[in-house]
């Protein structure tokens, strides 16, 4: 799916790039150098989402997106930060940004993000509710899960895990996107560890027999398909 | 030499030797002048009662020895007269009976001069001289006197003594407590500071009173100096970090297109030499990441986030986690929590992903097939979190190179990593005011942080 999306960003180097990139992936991105540009932009034109620098000179990615909400424009805004400001992760959160990352990102990670957030938005599934992925159902109130309506027994972290792919089922979740939601770090491992448990979801779905529903996107992430 | 030994000696001992040097001084001081005194009133009144003496058994010319009645008329004369009604005077004859006099005697005193106690019973005389002489034909005359001038006068003298040298032991002995508490106090102003600038509070500084006193320009001297490495810290933390996130930028889009080309790879050679540079930039951007979270860490501002903490959960359940990485690799991992710290506050992210990445450590370099153990232990006053598995271990004369950044090791232990893992989880083991220390598991590493609780 194509994505019409505006990068606000005030490092011209950094944007050209990451714009370059998004381009190469097939999507239409504008540009904003500082958050009044963007404003504007965002008063003239719809976009399916805003990539937005927190720090800018006249007016500070903050603020847009305060202003966003406040004049009830609901589009899905992706907030990048610098290293030193990740601790105020909860600020951007709280200002109205629907996820939050520490430059720099991959033009494949934002992307795998912005679908999260749109798809996210699209069925409003609460975490308490049961999830339906073809034949697989995950209950992570019960911390049950079933495919093919035969109960798999999976240990905590493997049910969670399953519930996030469930949840975005179709979409491309990257190592970072499930460390960060599944295991709840605010760091990256060295070691393999999202690679270990995905081989063992996919060892315990696949022993009644059925497809392999998760499919590995090379050098990105994973990706629920049943 | 003195020097040599005052230098060496504490700041206590140093107190506590002239304390009890000025004690000696002072006890020895009045004890002299106490024996002076009562020597001195010794002889006055010794001299007193010889010259009575030579008035009572003072002989006319021609008499070769004064007669009894002439000796008891005498001590009558004396016994009225104002200057020497004090003077007790006694006249025995040669089988010590008394012969006349003013007084009695509980025993016989000898002949020449000596001392008199309250228990001679002589009356209104508690301490005094006394002075046995022949008076001819067997008798003797005994002439006694107080050396007291007053009643209870050694009472009064040992009051005036502890009065006087009491406050002169107090005043001095408070003097300098209350000054070496005063030196210790602001000298422990100064170990607080860089106790503090060790624990990662780099902006810590020495107090300043404002009176300008030595210590005040020794703290001011020492503020100036950790302004100046601050600043030079700073700087040097801004270009490292400007030049890992500059580098950073470019990587992440490499990374970006490697990934894109081994998405769009057909042909599984060429998908596998992607997937090969791909590890590589992930590598690469690991490193970075290690750089810059080090940096974060060691500016101190995580600090403030700091909450308490279930340490023996945290542990038992990272370690759970990671057991199917081991499993994995063909190792097994146990983990014991012998120690249940109540009071632990730290960095929860931080400590689990410097246990994270010690198991980690642990799995690349253990033996295959071998154990790797995790432990929580009670420590005096603190807790120690230890990771050791049974690979080859680390020698002795490498640990040290071994936490430096990029340490890189001659052993096979060196081959892979970045050389960053293990000073990250120093400096987060720093940031919770412990060590790391790394030792032999026999065989095998075993990498310990000693944290204290709060």
């Amino acid at each position: 799916m194509s994505l019409h999306l505006i990068l606000v960003e005030d490092d011209e180097d950094y944007a050209q790039g990451l714009a370059a990139d998004l381009k190469a992936m097939g999507h239409r991105v504008e540009r904003a150098g500082d958050g009044r540009q963007a404003l504007a932009a965002l008063d003239r034109e719809q976009y399916d989402a805003v990539i937005l620098d927190r720090m800018m000179p006249r007016l500070d990615g903050l603020s847009v997106v305060e202003t966003l909400r406040a004049r009830g424009i609901t589009v899905p805004v992706i907030m990048l930060t610098a290293l030193s400001m990740a601790s105020d992760k909860v600020d951007g959160l709280e200002a109205g940004a629907d996820d939050y990352v520490v430059k720099p990102v991959a033009a494949e990670e934002l992307v795998a993000r912005i679908h999260a957030v749109m798809r996210g938005r699209r069925w409003m599934v609460s975490e308490t509710d049961t999830i339906r992925a073809g034949d697989i159902v995950v209950s992570p109130t019960s911390f049950r899960a079933w495919r093919g309506g035969q109960p798999i027994t999976l240990a905590n972290l493997e049910l969670k895990l399953l519930a996030e792919l469930a949840r975005h089922a179709g979409e491309v979740l990257t190592r970072a996107m499930l460390i960060e939601r599944v295991w709840g770090y605010d760091f990256e491992p060295e070691t393999n560890i999202v690679d270990v448990y995905i081989r063992r979801l996919r060892m315990k779905l696949t022993e009644q027999g059925g497809a392999d529903p998760i499919e590995t996107v090379r050098g990105i992430g994973y990706s629920l398909n049943p | 030499m003195i020097e040599r030994a005052i230098r060496r000696m504490s700041l206590r001992r140093l107190t506590a030797c002239v304390l009890i040097l000025f004690l000696i001084a002072t006890v020895a001081t009045g004890i002299s002048i106490l024996a002076a005194n009562r020597v001195t009133v010794a002889r006055l009144v010794d001299q007193r009662i010889e010259a009575i003496a030579e008035l009572v058994l003072e002989r006319d010319a021609g008499q070769a020895m004064v007669p009894t009645s002439e000796i008891r008329a005498r001590i009558a004369t004396l016994s009225g007269a104002r200057d020497t009604g004090d003077v007790g005077l006694l006249l025995l004859d040669p089988a010590g009976r008394a012969l006349g006099g003013n007084i009695t005697l509980r025993r016989p005193l000898p002949l020449g001069r000596s001392d008199l106690r309250e228990r001679d019973g002589i009356i209104g005389l508690s301490h005094g001289r006394a002075l046995v002489r022949e008076a001819g034909a067997g008798r003797r005359l005994v002439v006694v006197a107080e050396t007291e001038p007053f009643d209870s006068y050694r009472a009064t003298r040992t009051r005036i003594y502890l009065i006087g040298f009491g406050s002169i032991i107090l005043i001095v002995f408070g003097g300098i407590i209350a000054f070496s508490l005063l030196v210790s106090r602001r000298i422990g102003d100064q170990r607080r500071t860089v106790e503090a600038i060790i624990a990662g509070n780099i902006r810590h500084r020495v107090p300043v009173t404002g009176s300008d006193d030595e210590f005040d320009r020794q703290a001011a001297a020492f503020n100036g100096m950790l302004d100046r490495i601050g600043e030079l810290m700073e700087g040097l933390r801004g270009v490292s970090n400007d030049i890992a996130h500059d580098l950073r930028t470019p990587l992440a889009r490499l990374r970006g297109q490697v990934a894109r080309i081994a998405q769009e790879a057909h042909d599984p050679v060429q998908a596998e030499r992607a997937s090969a540079a791909l590890a590589q930039c992930d590598t690469l951007l690991a490193m970075f990441a290690a750089l810059l979270r080090i940096a974060e860490i060691e500016a101190g501002h995580r600090q403030a986030g700091f909450a308490p903490i279930d340490l023996a959960e945290l542990v038992e359940e990272t370690a759970t986690m990671m057991i199917p990485v081991a499993e994995e690799a063909g190792q097994r991992l146990g983990v014991t929590a012998t120690a249940r710290p109540t009071a632990f506050v730290g960095d929860r992210q931080l400590l689990i992903q410097a246990l994270v990445n010690l198991i980690g450590n642990a799995i690349k370099y253990g033996a295959p097939g071998g154990a790797i153990r995790v432990a929580l232990d009670g420590a005096a006053g603190g807790v120690t979190l230890s990771v050791a598995d049974d690979g080859p271990g680390i020698p002795p004369e490498q640990r040290a190179r071994a936490l430096r950044r990029f340490g890189r090791l001659d052993s096979s232990r060196g081959q892979a990593g970045h050389g960053l893992g293990l000073p990250l989880v120093a400096a987060i083991t720093r940031l919770h005011r412990g060590r790391l220390v790394l030792g032999d598991a026999e065989p095998g590493l075993r990498v310990s942080l000693i944290m204290p609780s709060r």
